[in-house]
């Protein structure tokens, strides 16, 4: 009942009201963002800290917390995000096709595996190049990187004329 | 000035690059049609968005399609969508009827395709029609309730999903707001940079591209080759195989348009319905899941059903039906088209283009993957360490072009794959937050409008019957979404003491 008369009343009414002005509309609506936001994380505190003394394990529990998949690939995972973070400021210092081609092969030999660049000294020690297993996937990286940034330049850069780096 | 139509070569070629490509997306596992649109979307600069739509439709098309060789031939379903279609595939490769499999999926795709796209011509000018009448209310009440969907049925807790759906609202909010020109939630440092917000294509090539990459790279880009053998098949394939399929195909086309269009559901539950009302209905059930036709067909009838059924709420309401229509919502932002309930209206050739690039893109699934399946499949066993850097080139490439070459867009693309990958990691949903981001801006503006026209009232909300209707559904999609979260963990609370 008291609620109702709450609802009902004028002063309450404001709660339900949203000061509009135009100069400070672009505040109006990321508040209510910010509220839902917060709200949900209380939420999701509340039902982890149920969960947590269900099983009886504590609130923050670090120490078999693992964030990578079991025995995650430590230089494929950060090899690609190092490669990439020096890739963008390479373009600009070398320019986008030799950028590219020396990039598209660094990431060609890290995905493909870099015990392959063991087969270097070997390859040439004994000159079997083709027949060499690493060496051949070497040069493959090699193709594939001074192809695809060859082509992409043409295509994107010279027939459809989009800006490249 | 007037668009006109125009099919020829150029377009021809365009929707067979994009299904032969979507093709190679789909079947490789690890590689969706979501990302072979994100990355293939900045060609739509160098083409007007008509002629582009022929090769983004391919891809979808394409790439949904693509899923069936891994699933049918290795039991790995190479998109979602696929879930099902392994479950009868695989075992038809294993006795030796590989190739009849692959081809009952291809035809079974091109019906459902097919019924999906007759759906998509003759609902969405009715709803359009329905949309065009809803006030900034309605729309405002839309949005929210698309939110609670695509949270309610992503993977995980639905609280995490609410929670990246309104985190994408957020990161959309920054920038300039268009009523009063003034920023807000940028550092000094971005004002130049993110003046108008994040830019779509970065944000959406991070999430789905590089998210993707450094997800294969922690598990170090294992390769599984598997034997692509087709040469000694012990029964062939012949269209009598369809015989009694009908309403099979019917029902999973129907099922698949359905589902396509609840925002956020997804192929692998238009998969797994369509597949357990087959089966369920069958008289034989005992045979699903030993090489079963019904199994297959219901499986594929249903993914390439969601195709066309997805394209209904986005073309009629702007609302994304699923995370590759959302990437494809990039495409009509990119030229500055809105898509929503006035699309038709203001734009019938795009409207006629959609069509036609979907019947042909089916058309052209059907003709590219039937005849020379045989040598399709070897597709599956190309290395994804070969394929990876080239797409890191593309994204590059991609990326930069959005602003006609700004170097901060390639650097939000790395920012927003290390978010997706981490977000996935403590499991927020990444398309919640893409579509969350895509829909924030239009959020922001009905809500304002709606509390504009009534003098900051909030009850406003509550002033109209169709919004109120709106209001019902959305309680009823969460009070139904919690209750399916409990009984999932129940059951699994109950296996899992049952175990020990």
């Amino acid at each position: 009942m008291v609620c109702l008369q709450l609802l009902t009343s004028e002063e309450s009414c404001i709660m339900f009201r949203v000061n509009y002005k135009p100069s400070t509309s672009h505040w109006i609506f990321p508040p209510i963002i910010f509220g839902i936001l917060g709200f949900l994380l209380v939420v999701m505190a509340i039902q982890r800290l149920l969960k947590c003394r269900r099983l009886g394990k504590p609130f923050f529990a670090f120490k078999n917390y693992h964030f990578f998949v079991a025995n995650w690939d430590k230089v494929r995972l950060i090899g690609s995000l190092v490669l990439m973070v020096l890739y963008f400021p390479s373009m600009n210092l070398l320019g986008f096709l030799p950028a590219s081609i020396l990039f598209v092969f660094m990431f060609n030999v890290l995905f493909c595996g870099v015990q392959q660049l063991a087969s270097i000294p070997v390859a040439f020690k004994t000159r079997k190049f083709w027949s060499n297993r690493g060496f051949r996937s070497l040069l493959i990286s090699l193709i594939i990187s001074v192809v695809s940034s060859t082509l992409i330049y043409l295509v994107f850069g010279k027939l459809f004329k989009i800006t490249l780096p | 000035m007037m668009e006109s139509f125009t099919f020829g070569i150029p377009q021809l070629l365009m929707s067979l690059t994009g299904v032969m490509v979507g093709i190679i997306f789909g079947a490789l596992p690890g590689m969706t049609a979501t990302m072979a649109i994100a990355i293939f979307l900045p060609l739509t600069y160098a083409y007007d968005l008509n002629t582009s739509l022929y090769l983004l439709l391919g891809l979808y098309v394409g790439g949904i399609s693509g899923g069936l060789i891994p699933a049918i031939l290795i039991n790995i379903p190479g998109t979602p969508s696929s879930i099902c279609t392994g479950f009868d595939g695989f075992p038809m490769t294993k006795r030796g009827e590989g190739l009849r499999a692959l081809r009952i999926g291809i035809t079974a795709s091109l019906i459902g395709g097919m019924i999906s796209l007759a759906f998509l011509w003759f609902f969405t000018p009715p709803l359009s029609k329905v949309a065009i009448n809803f006030s900034a209310i309605e729309k405002f009440l839309i949005i929210v309730f698309a939110l609670t969907i695509i949270a309610a049925l992503s993977k995980g807790s639905l609280v995490k999903g609410i929670f990246a759906g309104f985190f994408g609202v957020l990161i959309a909010l920054i920038g300039q707001f268009a009523d009063n020109n003034k920023m807000r939630m940028v550092p000094d440092m971005f004002k130049v940079d993110l003046r108008m917000g994040f830019q779509l294509l970065p944000v959406l090539i991070g999430l789905f591209a590089v998210v993707q990459i450094f997800q294969e790279a922690e598990i170090g880009m294992k390769e599984e080759h598997q034997s692509t053998d087709l040469s000694s098949q012990s029964k062939k394939f012949s269209f009598k195989d369809f015989k009694g399929q009908g309403f099979n195909l019917i029902r999973s086309g129907i099922i698949g348009t359905f589902i396509g269009v609840l925002p956020g559901v997804g192929g692998s539950a238009a998969s797994l319905l369509s597949y357990s009302q087959a089966k369920s209905q069958s008289k034989h059930p005992e045979k699903f899941g030993t090489g079963c036709v019904d199994g297959l067909v219901a499986s594929e009838g249903a993914n390439n059903g969601l195709t066309g059924g997805a394209l209904i709420p986005l073309l009629s309401l702007g609302i994304p039906g699923d995370s590759t229509t959302a990437v494809l919502i990039g495409a009509f932002m990119l030229q500055g088209i809105q898509v929503g309930p006035l699309f038709i209206i203001n734009n019938p050739i795009t409207w006629k283009t959609i069509l036609l690039a979907m019947g042909l893109a089916n058309a052209l699934m059907f003709i590219v993957m039937f005849y020379p399946i045989k040598h399709i499949v070897k597709v599956i066993n190309f290395p994804k360490a070969r394929i990876f850097p080239v797409i890191i080139l593309l994204c590059t490439v991609g990326s930069y072009a959005v602003q006609n070459g700004n170097m901060f867009d390639v650097w939000t693309m790395l920012f927003f794959g290390v978010l997706g990958y981490v977000m996935t990691k403590f499991g927020f949903s990444v398309p919640s937050l893409l579509i969350g981001f895509i829909l924030g801006r239009d959020l922001e503006k009905y809500f304002v409008d709606s509390i504009k026209g009534a003098g900051g009232s909030l009850g406003t909300f509550f002033s109209r019957p169709i919004g109120n209707v709106i209001w019902v559904l959305i309680a009823i999609s969460l009070g139904w979404a919690f209750y399916e979260e409990h009984r999932t963990k129940k059951r699994a609370r109950l296996a899992k003491e049952k175990e020990q």
